[in-house]
């Protein structure tokens, strides 16, 4: 499988509260600021159990999200089609991430700042035509996924679960067996 | 691989190659075409205008910013898109707005499953309801597109259509079939003209867009006949069912009301008479001047007793077409059922929140022991989780009977009132119990500065503010004002609805001390009920940040100083404009930007305030001619012989290279007669007479050549040719093509050059 329209969520903290207008500024402030393609941000704090704060770019676009009512930051590959092997996305793709996730946690603009919880992720792959949601799409992925997962947690240092609700995309919950900061995780990363 | 697989992706391939059978053949086609004419862009063979009014007819819209500048709050930044362009001025790259009809509203739990998916993988997990009864998605891909049409098609939906100068979504009452006062259901006539319009020549060639709604009665109805191009509110006469036909209502800038055509038209005479009214309006519309080419203002011009005189001259001349009267055997087809038994009345609980949700979103259907339930979106908008969630529960208790609302709700029909409190929980475990639907709770919206590319101040930003304001009250809220409605437009264009609501705005900007404030000027008085029954009047302009003070002072003034039982349009044009805004007066003011720089900043921004972001809109379509199209039919056609031949499959590729020759002879012909028939003799016949024996088809250098070519291919029509003489016609068909765009190229010029003179 070429691996496209890659997704990984990091989860906040539980009982972090997260005020939407201060992630509506500190996204903003990536617009002119970051080397990558953004565009705008929209606010959808008014509606429940999606994303609250999305910020739309070219490339990759990056989310304030409460998808499965829990709150973190959605990484999210989009146009032109990612390149390279399977193994190279993932790696870019998760240390993207977390590289915006350390950016986040180090942000003066918040009052309560953010803490991410790099041990408590999901892999998204948000095509439904090259990547349905079941076991074979898993097996295809599960040799891959690990061999970066381990680079992050260590062999046999996490768990690895498939969201079992057929309606929704390919989804892996990654929940690692001993707690990890965003900063370790991105060094271990490499 | 071919040309065309170069550019689609593997899941636009699955999704081809899935789905294609499953989609009638005449969507099939136009969702082949769109993808061919993606690729023939991408290889530089279509022009930005003409690409710009194909996606549009698709419903696929630009968005703010794909223009590549962006105001940063400081000053206009580029954003670096790749140099590849889908429109004039629209980046290939850029973000953009896919709309997506639902003729009458209807809607299946299926269908919401498709549109939770869609949004998750092409936009950003939100679908909006707009005020038309369509759903929007935004952040999407022009690439993504096709393969998006093939989904929504296998489902039954198609996107044609859904903008340009084009039929736009058949709207109706999302009421109609279970209303206690309608004079009967309005839903199969809808489909009707949904299915007669759509694709029809004869609506093909309109200088703008045209809007139809439909009606169970003339009061207290959601159809809003009043505000559209074309509307029919349902009859019965003499024990026969019919419709008060009506046209030439708008909004827009300045809103028109719909004139009374006939006080009866009988239901076999809808449709012809629907036709007829789009030949009159697409042959005598203007074309040129969008600001005038609304049919409004065609019978403004012409004056209501011409233009009716030659409506009803159009439909006397019409050819039958058994069209006409064939869905009336059909016409019990979408009749509704309930999947649970009818209920026994409805039970206050003691619980308020509860009470209070049933008493506004709760209405009774004709039918005893149901209900139809609203459930209210705020601002339009719900999540895909939201919406798959809501599919399961709309499967628990009712059947596929959800209707859009144009106050940007969804309604859920057919409930049994034994059902109600359950599926109250239950809409609460999701996050979709909120009430105050069609109530001053429930503002609407159109997408303003967020995404329109027209917008001038945040109406999504002021809506959300107001909303907040609203629902901290809540119950609370006086009865009298609670009924309100409040409609905020980004611009004068009026996507909300603004000019029909009791409380309205659209975007404005004032100059204060050499800085721009967003500001929104007010319309009171309008009226949502009676099929949009009156228009509201302008009050003032009021800085964005005082907005939800004044509608707290000017709803209080209301309570305090009306009559009794006067309604709220009463008490203005009593009060008087000049009343009100003395009452309001000290609130209009704008502090200097060194006392208080939040008034340059708009609701739901952080940057200052700017109108440099403002793009040109595409709300009114490109004016591509009939010509334009058939040019670019016959490209496409041969570009899929060239295809054909590559893949050695010779013999399909001659019939299609002259196919194009056709198609190319019948578009410049359409441009003097938009009815020229499809047989290719006829065609011969009248381009030999029209360009070739008059010369204007002569090149200036080749002379009449290139016809030569024509007129050869069209005596073994591209059959029965060797792999040699099939590409000798591939290149002489090209020859052709190319003559013909030429020739329509110095056409024009010719006439530009007229029109100065």
């Amino acid at each position: 499988m070429d691996l496209q329209n890659i997704q990984w969520k990091i989860h906040l903290a539980d009982g972090y509260s997260a005020d939407a207008h201060e992630w509506f500024k500190v996204f903003g402030t990536w617009i002119p600021d970051s080397p990558e393609v953004f565009v705008d941000v929209a606010d959808y704090s008014h509606v429940q159990d999606g994303p609250v704060i999305f910020l739309s770019g070219h490339a990759v676009c990056y989310s304030l999200d409460a998808v499965g009512k829990r709150l973190g930051l959605l990484y999210e590959r989009r146009q032109p089609a990612a390149e390279g092997s399977n193994p190279e996305k993932l790696n870019e793709s998760l240390s993207s991430l977390l590289k915006h996730a350390a950016m986040l946690e180090s942000d003066a603009t918040f009052k309560n700042k953010p803490k991410f919880v790099a041990g408590d992720l999901k892999f998204i792959v948000n095509n439904r035509a090259i990547a349905p949601n079941n076991d074979a799409t898993l097996a295809a992925l599960k040799p891959e996924l690990e061999a970066l997962l381990n680079k992050v947690y260590g062999t046999g240092g996490y768990t690895l679960t498939r969201e079992p609700d057929v309606k929704q995309r390919f989804i892996v919950h990654v929940k690692a067996k001993a707690p990890v900061t965003v900063t370790e995780a991105l060094k271990k990363l490499g | 691989m071919s040309k065309q697989e170069l550019y689609t992706s593997a899941a636009a391939k699955y999704w081809r190659d899935t789905l294609s059978d499953r989609l009638p053949s005449e969507w099939r086609k136009n969702v082949d075409e769109f993808e061919a004419d993606i690729t023939l862009k991408k290889m530089g063979k279509v022009d930005h205008k003409l690409f710009a009014e194909t996606r549009l007819r698709m419903g696929a819209y630009g968005q703010r910013y794909d223009n590549g500048h962006r105001y940063d709050g400081k000053t206009v930044r580029d954003i670096p898109f790749p140099e590849e362009f889908k429109g004039p001025e629209t980046y290939w790259d850029a973000p953009g707005m896919q709309r997506i009809k639902l003729p009458w509203g209807g809607l299946t739990p299926d269908q919401m499953d498709l549109f939770a998916d869609l949004a998750e993988e092409y936009s950003d997990g939100i679908c909006h309801i707009t005020t038309r009864q369509a759903i929007q998605l935004h952040y999407i891909h022009i690439e993504n597109c096709p393969s998006m049409y093939r989904r929504l098609g296998a489902l039954g939906i198609t996107t044609r259509e859904a903008c340009g100068n084009a039929v736009r979504n058949v709207s109706a009452d999302p009421m109609t079939g279970v209303s206690p006062t309608e004079a009967f259901d309005v839903t199969p006539y809808a489909q009707a003209i949904f299915e007669f319009l759509l694709g029809h020549p004869d609506a093909q060639d309109f200088g703008r867009k045209f809007k139809i709604a439909l009606s169970g009665d003339k009061e207290g109805s959601s159809g809003l006949v009043n505000i559209h191009d074309l509307g029919l509110i349902a009859r019965i006469k003499d024990g026969k069912r019919g419709f008060e036909f009506y046209v030439g209502g708008g909004l827009g800038a300045v809103p028109y009301a719909a004139k009374l055509f006939s006080d009866f038209v009988s239901e076999e005479e809808i449709l012809p008479l629907s036709q007829a009214v789009c030949r009159i309006y697409a042959r005598h519309g203007e074309k040129k001047k969008r600001h005038r080419a609304r049919i409004k203002f065609l019978i403004a011009d012409l004056g209501f007793e011409k233009f009716r005189d030659m409506v009803i001259e159009e439909r006397a001349k019409l050819p039958h077409d058994p069209r006409w009267t064939a869905y009336l055997k059909d016409l019990n087809k979408l009749d509704e059922k309930p999947s649970r038994p009818a209920g026994s009345g409805l039970k206050c609980t003691g619980d308020a929140a509860f009470d209070f949700w049933v008493k506004t979103n709760v209405k009774p259907q004709k039918q005893k022991g149901y209900v139809a339930v609203l459930v209210t979106l705020p601002l339009g908008d719900i999540t895909s989780n939201q919406m798959r969630n809501l599919a399961d529960i709309c499967r628990k208790y009712i059947n596929d009977t959800v209707r859009t609302v144009a106050e940007q709700n969804l309604l859920l029909r057919w409930v049994s009132e034994n059902d109600v409190a359950a599926l109250y929980a239950e809409l609460k475990a999701v996050g979709l119990h909120l009430p105050g639907a069609e109530s001053i709770l429930d503002v609407t919206a159109c997408p303003g500065t967020d995404t329109c590319k027209l917008g001038v101040s945040s109406s999504r930003g002021l809506a959300g503010e107001m909303r907040s304001r609203l629902y901290a009250k809540g119950a609370a809220i006086d009865p009298a004002i609670r009924d309100l409605r409040i409609k905020i437009s980004g611009c004068f264009n009026s996507c909300s609805h603004h000019h029909i609501a009791d409380i309205g705005f659209y975007g404005i900007s004032r100059n204060v001390g050499g800085y721009v404030v967003p500001h929104f000027q007010m319309v009171l008085g309008g009226q949502f009920q009676n099929n949009g029954g009156a228009y509201g009047i302008g009050v003032g302009g009021i800085a964005s940040k005082a907005v939800p003070a004044v509608v707290e002072r000017l709803t209080g003034l209301y309570l305090e100083s009306r009559n009794k039982d006067e309604n709220f349009r009463t008490w203005v044009e009593r009060t008087g404009k000049a009343t009100i805004m003395q009452s309001l007066q000290d609130l209009l003011e704008v502090p200097a930007y060194e006392k208080d720089k939040s008034f340059y900043v708009d609701w739901g921004d952080v940057r200052e305030y700017s109108v440099k972001d403002k793009g040109i809109g595409e709300c009114a379509g490109e004016i591509v001619t009939l010509t334009d199209f058939g040019l670019k039919a016959a490209d496409r056609e041969l570009f899929d012989a060239q295809l054909r031949f590559e893949g050695g499959d010779a013999t399909s590729a001659g019939s299609r290279a002259y196919r194009a020759m056709v198609l190319a002879a019948q578009g410049l012909l359409k441009g003097k007669d938009p009815d020229v028939p499809e047989n290719a003799d006829v065609v011969m016949e009248r381009f030999t007479k029209e360009f070739h024996d008059t010369g204007v088809f002569n090149d200036p250098y080749a002379g009449p050549k290139f016809a030569q070519y024509y007129f050869q291919a069209h005596g073994h029509r591209g059959q029965g040719l060797d792999k040699d003489k099939t590409s000798l016609l591939l290149h002489e068909a090209q020859l052709f093509v190319e003559a013909c765009h030429s020739c329509y190229a110095r056409m024009s010029l010719t006439e530009t050059k007229e029109a100065v003179a």
